[in-house]
């Protein structure tokens, strides 16, 4: 055995299924940040209406 | 008798185990259910491996504690859910028991119960193939695999139940948690069963005993988060 | 709106910055493996992964106990967010394994002691998220979390026992006897500084990840609260 086994194909596949894993993951992170952002937002927004109609927010929106 | 709050809480454990068994003597529905299962997973087993009549020692072991381990979670599943339906926990809960004697009680019930099971289920697993399976030490095995799963099973049920997705959840939570049991107990059954010397089953007892005595104490330090409401 | 704090930029820029560093020692520092090749060289990342793994099972375990202790609701914010960066770095480990082992013992999957402690330490916290989807009410969840986190993290090193007790007594046919032997290797200096750069690295990435993930139940704790307040 005076020449390694040829894999670099494997070495490759690892290294793209690694970064390939954390990459997603942290995508995931940032997909749920910003949903959970734009329903806080959105929250707030119905709070702020709810305790004070007029002072809700520019659109036309009516209270009942 | 010693100091009060002891006594009580074996009168306590003895109420819960006294209930159970009373409740399954006049119903006897958890283990006709948990009976006839494991029969046809017996029964499914002798096609889906072409079981030879004279059955292989190891592959018998295994046969019998998977039988053993899906009709265990037949039964925990029931166990816990009538308790969680009929509001027993409730009135349990507002008793002036420790929580701990009711976790006891309960795995108590369940372990009487596997045990009934297997009590039947070994002599007819003989009688289908052709094999004694009846020996000390594989009853030995018998009550340590069964201990040890339902330390494990009755503290998982009880929290399975009440969940939203409790029909599916207990073999889930259950399995992974519960693989080193069932391998020590395959293992040293086989090894039983084969006649093996004693050396090389004695590591399958060890870590049967090793998994008891840590779930058991585990069950019982955090039994009492799983019941407050 | 809460701005990143200074603190956790510096530490994913830190984190960022040794994983280049890691990454590069890997593919140009380290020495290639004079049998197995260039596959060894997924060795560092593959360790790497499966200590990070182990460290967000063990602190969701550490967490589970704080929360029945304090009943205070980070702590099983926390418990989450280090079995979810737990998953996703076992399985990184897995599947590197797998990988690694297909070229070396000629086969994707092994029975391996190791390996298969990995994939049913997984397969517990799956469990352990079904379980936590099952159940809305959010403090019986945190508790039923706590206990779940504790029990599966207790039955780890039994599992792997168990295996192993019962791989010695049946050795591994596949690879020619036992798996350790066939495609070990003795380490050079240069493997080992790589390696430790490597754990040193994803020790940080783990932490960087735990803190973003961490907020994140905040900030959904906090859109729950909302929520609840709306409704009633």
């Amino acid at each position: 055995m005076d020449q390694p086994a040829n894999t670099v194909n494997y070495f490759i596949t690892g290294y793209v299924i690694i970064f390939g894993a954390m990459l997603a993951y942290l995508v995931s992170l940032v997909v749920r940040w910003h949903h959970l952002r734009q329903d806080e937002a959105l929250l707030t927004q119905l709070e702020a209406e709810k305790t004070n109609p007029q002072a809700g927010e520019a659109k036309p929106h009516q209270p009942v | 008798m010693k100091a009060t709050g002891a006594v009580s809480f074996w009168q306590a454990t003895l109420a819960v185990l006294w209930k159970d068994l009373a409740a399954e003597w006049r119903s006897r529905e958890l283990l006709s259910a948990m009976l006839v299962f494991a029969l046809l997973v017996i029964f499914i087993f002798n096609f889906a491996l072409e079981l030879q009549t004279q059955l292989r020692a190891s592959l018998s072991a295994g046969v019998l504690w998977v039988t053993l381990t899906f009709a265990g979670t037949l039964g925990l599943n029931r166990s816990l859910a009538v308790e969680k339906d009929r509001g027993c926990l409730d009135g349990l809960l507002l008793a002036p028991v420790d929580r701990a004697a009711i976790y006891a009680g309960k795995a108590l019930a369940n372990w009487v119960f596997m045990l009934i099971v297997a009590a039947i289920m070994l002599p007819l697993f003989g009688l289908f193939y052709n094999a004694s399976l009846i020996l000390p030490g594989v009853v030995l095995v018998v009550l340590l695999g069964s201990e040890g799963y339902v330390a494990v099973g009755t503290l998982l049920a009880s929290m399975a139940v009440q969940a939203r997705t409790r029909d599916i959840l207990l073999p889930i939570l259950l399995f992974p948690v519960v693989i080193p049991v069932v391998v020590a107990a395959v293992k040293a059954t086989g090894g039983y069963l084969q006649t093996l010397p004693l050396e090389e089953i004695r590591p399958w007892l060890n870590l049967l005993g090793v998994y008891d005595v840590i779930f058991t104490s585990v069950a019982f330090m955090v039994f009492d988060s799983i019941l407050e409401e | 709106m809460s701005t990143t704090p200074r603190a956790l930029v510096a530490m994913d820029v830190a984190a960022g910055l040794a994983l280049a560093v890691a990454t590069g020692m890997v593919f140009f520092y380290a020495p290639l493996e004079r049998v197995m090749g260039a596959v060894q060289k997924v060795f560092y990342f593959h360790v790497a992964a499966g200590w990070v793994g182990m460290l967000g099972f063990g602190l969701a375990a550490v967490a589970g106990i704080a929360y029945l202790v304090t009943r205070r609701s980070r702590w099983d914010l926390l418990g989450v967010a280090a079995v979810e960066i737990g998953l996703v770095f076992t399985l990184i480990n897995v599947v590197t394994g797998m990988i690694w082992a297909r070229p070396v013992w000629n086969t994707w999957w092994t029975w391996d002691p190791r390996l298969t402690t990995a994939t049913i330490m997984e397969l517990v916290y799956v469990a352990y998220l079904m379980l936590r989807q099952g159940i809305e009410d959010p403090e019986r969840r945190a508790r039923f979390g706590a206990v779940y986190a504790i029990v599966g993290f207790l039955s780890v090193p039994l599992t792997f026992f168990s295996i192993r007790i019962f791989r010695t007594i049946h050795p591994v046919v596949l690879g020619g006897g036992d798996p350790t032997v066939t495609g070990a290797f003795a380490m050079t200096p240069r493997m080992t500084q790589t390696l430790m750069v490597s754990l040193v690295a994803f020790s940080l990435l783990f932490m960087a990840l735990l803190w973003h993930r961490l907020r994140l139940g905040e900030l959904g704790e906090r859109v729950e609260q909302l929520r609840l307040k709306l409704q009633s």
